[in-house]
């Protein structure tokens, strides 16, 4: 079993100094659905709940908490919702969606939005009241305010991106449900690691393990790096 | 014109427990355009709340604001960022934005609608007024604290508005940027068309810029006139004993060459004073430094001489106040009830008083 493990490691490092095609598959396919589902998040939510933080109305605390369930959503639930709404006789079955990456950018979206709408609601909030007093007074009208308080509050709002991406890299459960784990095709990471540590092949799973740790250190590294540097 | 009204105002903060603190309580006034308006009390008295309420940061538990006439307390959104557009707001603390100096003087006119061609040359100069030549660029954040307040005062007095919200500016200020600062007030005061409101606790300061002083002590206003007619007669024991008492006239002083002695003409009055300010200025004199001689004196060596005739004598007690007029003025002097017992001092008395022209302070 230990003899297992260490061929294993010796051959991780062998697939990834010989940049084997099937793990660059799984690095390429990985990317492309977290960083593209991230995107889309914040492109969605970032103004949403920047908005919701900026203003005082009635039902912010109901929305509040609700944001707060949804930011723990359970992913695997996710994936079994978007999964019964692509699939055939689904409601968005015609589209015929399920299985593709497509699909998995869908449920980590949708995982995505409520963290992005909590993280651009708190950065707002974080604001150091005289400072939105400061630019009110200066004769800014919210839209301007809001501007103002989005570039004072960046670094936190690049650190929610950043909490994001890594939450949406190393999630399993959704994309397996909904992504099928296709060889070539919808195969990332996580599902990856699974399917090859099920069938005994270790040395795959240890590099894919390798390389998402240090995706993991270099995304800790950087937020690391923009909370020391101030704000 | 009465451009700005403050009816029954009245601010309530609520604690958590439920509790009430009052911070302000049916508050009145009407500032008229063109005039300073000074708020003076301690610390804790209301004044950066009333300012902040004038400046829509905070809004009154009751009453309201009138600009123009008009209610800016339940404004729209839009409305209420036309009515900021008419103020500008110079805080106790300075804050800048996360900009370089340039951008943040440049803040108020480009949320205007203004554009960079438009505002880049008046920029510049003000950056150069304020002696802030060469840190154009420079992040506004990186800079010292007396250098970040030049480009509060700069920010907010290059916008131009109809209002002018200051609150307690000069408590915080090095002695330079205060000169920068009585600068910009002067220039403003001088054309007569901008309204300043300014809250402070240094009744040199008010006495100095004011038209009008309110008088705010724990959320009420214990009277409101012109600075002469508060620091001679206080109507009430905070604000005898808070803003003391004063002799103030406003005149216009210039120096003669020879004997180098000011001399500042008050109406029909001229008082000497070795003060070196000319121009338009206000005169203070201490109650206190004022000798009552019941014949006209010789030989004495004050420079200030004049002869009146008592108008009011208040007793408070070990003191007497007696107010005397000479010719056009009014002047509240001090004695003690020995001195006063001993001159037969009492209404229609005609009396000398002399005070010295190192005495008078100019403001």
């Amino acid at each position: 079993m230990s003899n297992e493990i260490i061929d294993g490691f010796f051959q991780a490092i062998y697939l990834i100094f010989t940049f084997d095609p099937e793990v660059w598959s799984v690095i390429a396919v990985s990317f492309r659905v977290s960083l593209t589902s991230t995107f889309l998040a914040t492109l969605v939510a970032l103004p949403i709940g920047s908005f919701i933080g900026l203003r005082e109305f009635r039902g912010k605390r109901f929305i509040s908490n609700l944001i707060n369930t949804f930011m723990g959503f359970p992913p695997v639930v996710m994936g079994l919702i978007v999964f019964l709404l692509l699939s055939s006789s689904g409601l968005f079955g015609f589209l015929g969606l399920l299985y593709s990456t497509t699909a998995m950018i869908i449920a980590q979206f949708l995982l995505a939005v409520p963290i992005i709408l909590g993280t651009g609601k708190a950065a707002i909030e974080s604001v150091e009241p005289a400072l939105k007093e400061t630019v009110l007074s200066l004769g800014a009208n919210e839209r301007q305010l809001w501007w103002e308080l989005i570039k004072d509050s960046k670094k936190s709002i690049i650190a929610g991106f950043l909490v994001t991406f890594g939450q949406a890299i190393s999630e399993v459960g959704a994309v397996m449900i909904v992504g099928g784990n296709i060889r070539w095709s919808t195969r990332t990471f996580t599902t990856s690691i699974v399917l090859q540590t099920r069938m005994g092949e270790f040395g795959m799973a240890i590099a894919l393990g390798i390389i998402l740790i240090t995706i993991a250190f270099i995304l800790n590294y950087g937020m690391t790096r923009l909370q020391g540097s101030g704000k | 014109m009465v451009l700005l009204e403050v009816k029954n105002l009245t601010k309530d903060y609520y604690k958590k427990d439920g509790g009430v603190i009052p911070v302000l309580s049916d508050i009145n006034f009407s500032i008229r355009k063109g005039e300073t308006f000074a708020i003076i009390g301690p610390n804790g008295s209301g004044k950066t709340t009333l300012l902040r309420i004038l400046g829509l940061l905070e809004s009154p538990t009751q009453g309201e604001v009138q600009y123009r006439g008009r209610d800016v307390i339940n404004l729209s959104r839009k409305h209420k960022t036309q009515y900021r557009r008419e103020l500008s707001f110079v805080r106790q603390k300075p804050l800048v934005r996360d900009a370089s100096v340039f951008d943040n003087i440049a803040f108020g006119l480009k949320v205007r609608g203004l554009k960079l061609k438009q505002y880049k040359n008046s920029v510049e100069d003000m950056i150069k007024r304020v002696g802030l030549s060469g840190m154009k660029n420079k992040s506004a954040r990186s800079l010292s604290g007396g250098e970040m307040q030049r480009v509060v005062i700069a920010m907010n007095f290059i916008i131009t508005p109809e209002i002018y919200l200051l609150d307690e500016v000069s408590a915080n200020l090095d002695p330079v940027n205060v000169k920068i600062l009585d600068n910009f007030i002067n220039e403003i005061k001088q054309d007569k068309q901008k309204t300043i409101v300014l809250s402070t606790h240094d009744r040199y300061e008010a006495i100095r810029l004011a038209d009008r002083i309110a008088v705010l002590n724990e959320g009420t206003i214990k009277q409101i006139n012109t600075p002469s007619l508060i620091f001679q007669s206080p109507k009430d024991e905070f604000t005898a004993q808070f803003v003391g008492y004063e002799n103030i006239f406003g005149g216009v002083a210039s120096i003669d060459l020879k004997t180098h002695l000011n001399h500042v003409k008050i109406n029909d009055l001229v008082i000497t004073t070795s003060s070196q300010k000319e121009g338009k200025v206000k005169v203070c004199i201490h109650p206190e430094s004022i000798i009552i001689a019941k014949n006209a004196p010789q030989n004495v060596s004050s420079l200030n001489l004049f002869k009146g005739k008592v108008e009011e004598v208040r007793d408070l007690g070990n003191l007497i106040h007696v107010v005397i007029r000479t010719n056009s003025e009014k002047f509240l002097v001090s004695i003690t009830k020995l001195s006063q017992q001993k001159l037969e001092i009492k209404n229609g008395s005609e009396v000398y008083i002399n005070f010295k022209a190192t005495d008078v302070k100019i403001l």
